[in-house]
């Protein structure tokens, strides 16, 4: 399965979805201006790659800093995936990261920890 | 924007030949897809309301710091003019007159106010070449013989060379101002001698403005003038020492000019 990069822009985040090492990483800010559009092949390439057996453990690193309220449908949905994953059976660790500066963006982790009990979600400060 | 409600849809039409158990499914999640926007909703209000919070608070900060920066300048370029005053016996308050009506004398000419206000902030300057000169030359209390003439002349160039390697637009202001404002419209002025509209117009408003300003106040070498007088000669000078422009505009604008002088008299000890 090929890997998947975009690079950064004023407003999306740099997004790494590597297959091989099970690493799927998010940095940077999230207000595209069609935020579906612009997270459709993400949403894709997750979709596929976890329909897709005999993977290892996956880890999610998710470093965003600011995100519209489109981005926040769209990381449900995503956790969603990550969620049914896991009851599949799937070793899924997600870790959210945040800097101590920016209380925003830990407190945005703490509602999706909480909003998906079930997953290995994790608060790291940077 | 297509999204995941559009995929709802299309499964709730799917439904229409399907069963009781899809329906179930479909039916709760539709519910979770509900209270989840709802949720989502509540979640962005409250994060954006804090952002917001935080972006004003920040700019109130950068408006405070730039309120600052802007005080701090005007207080140093001030105190740097009133240091070339002091040094002739002059007052601090010269420099605030001479200010005033530069600020006034540009506007009436038509400058913009941010550029006429640039011009009364920079105009205390326009003698700050006086630290360079020898202060038997500056408070000589007779009248300078040629050579000290020659020498108190010098300050203006001096004033540019201070001022002139600067890259803020304000000392740039002031280095033309120093430079320029004992040039005379018909050309006799000094250092370089320049007429007519070569002369910036920063130097032909300082010159108009600090002229009214020294002959209007005591100096060690001489009594204040009389209004009338000043203003005679101002006339008599329209065209020579003085922009016509500038000595009508000045006239036109004489009793603003006057509460200026009010505000800033000097307060003899």
């Amino acid at each position: 399965m090929e890997n998947l990069h975009i690079e950064e822009t004023k407003y999306t985040p740099e997004i790494n979805l590597n297959a091989e090492k099970g690493l799927l990483s998010f940095s940077g800010k999230s207000y595209p201006e069609n935020t579906f559009d612009f997270y459709q092949p993400v949403i894709e390439w997750i979709n596929t790659y976890f329909a897709e057996k005999g993977q290892k453990k996956t880890l999610i690193d998710m470093d965003i800093i600011y995100f519209n309220s489109s981005s926040s449908k769209l990381f449900f949905d995503f956790f969603d995936i990550l969620e049914e994953a896991h009851e599949d059976g799937k070793e899924v660790t997600v870790r959210w990261l945040y800097d101590a500066e920016n209380e925003n963006a830990l407190e945005a982790g703490e509602d999706f920890k909480e909003d998906f009990e079930s997953l290995d979600f994790n608060l790291i400060e940077k | 924007m297509a999204s995941s409600q559009d995929s709802l849809i299309e499964e709730l039409q799917n439904f229409m030949d399907g069963d009781l158990e899809r329906f179930q499914s479909l039916g709760k999640k539709i519910i979770k897809d509900f209270k989840r926007q709802q949720r989502i909703m509540e979640q962005s209000d409250r994060r954006q309301r804090k952002e917001y919070d935080q972006l004003q608070e920040k700019l109130l900060e950068v408006e405070a710091l730039n309120d600052e920066i802007e005080a701090t300048q005007k207080e140093v370029v001030l105190t740097m003019g009133a240091i070339g005053e002091s040094r002739s016996k002059e007052t601090g308050n010269h420099v605030k007159r001479v200010a005033g009506y530069s600020k006034i004398l540009a506007l009436a000419y038509g400058m913009d106010g941010s550029e006429a206000e640039m011009l009364k902030q920079a105009s205390p300057m326009h003698d700050i070449g006086k630290i360079a000169i020898p202060d038997a030359i500056l408070n000589k209390p007779a009248k300078l013989t040629e050579d000290e003439y020659m020498i108190m002349e010098e300050h203006a160039k001096l004033g540019y060379e201070m001022l002139q390697h600067s890259k803020r637009p304000l000392l740039l202001t002031a280095a033309t101002v120093a430079y320029e404002h004992h040039e005379k419209y018909d050309g006799t002025g000094y250092p370089q001698g320049l007429k007519g509209e070569d002369i910036h117009i920063y130097g032909r408003i300082t010159a108009i403005a600090d002229v009214f300003d020294a002959l209007g106040s005591d100096r060690v070498y001489k009594k204040a003038w009389e209004d009338a007088r000043i203003f005679d000669l101002f006339r008599s000078e329209r065209g020579k020492h003085f922009d016509p422009k500038l000595v009508d505009l000045f006239f036109d604008n004489i009793e603003e000019i006057m509460s200026v002088r009010d505000a800033y008299k000097d307060i003899l000890g």
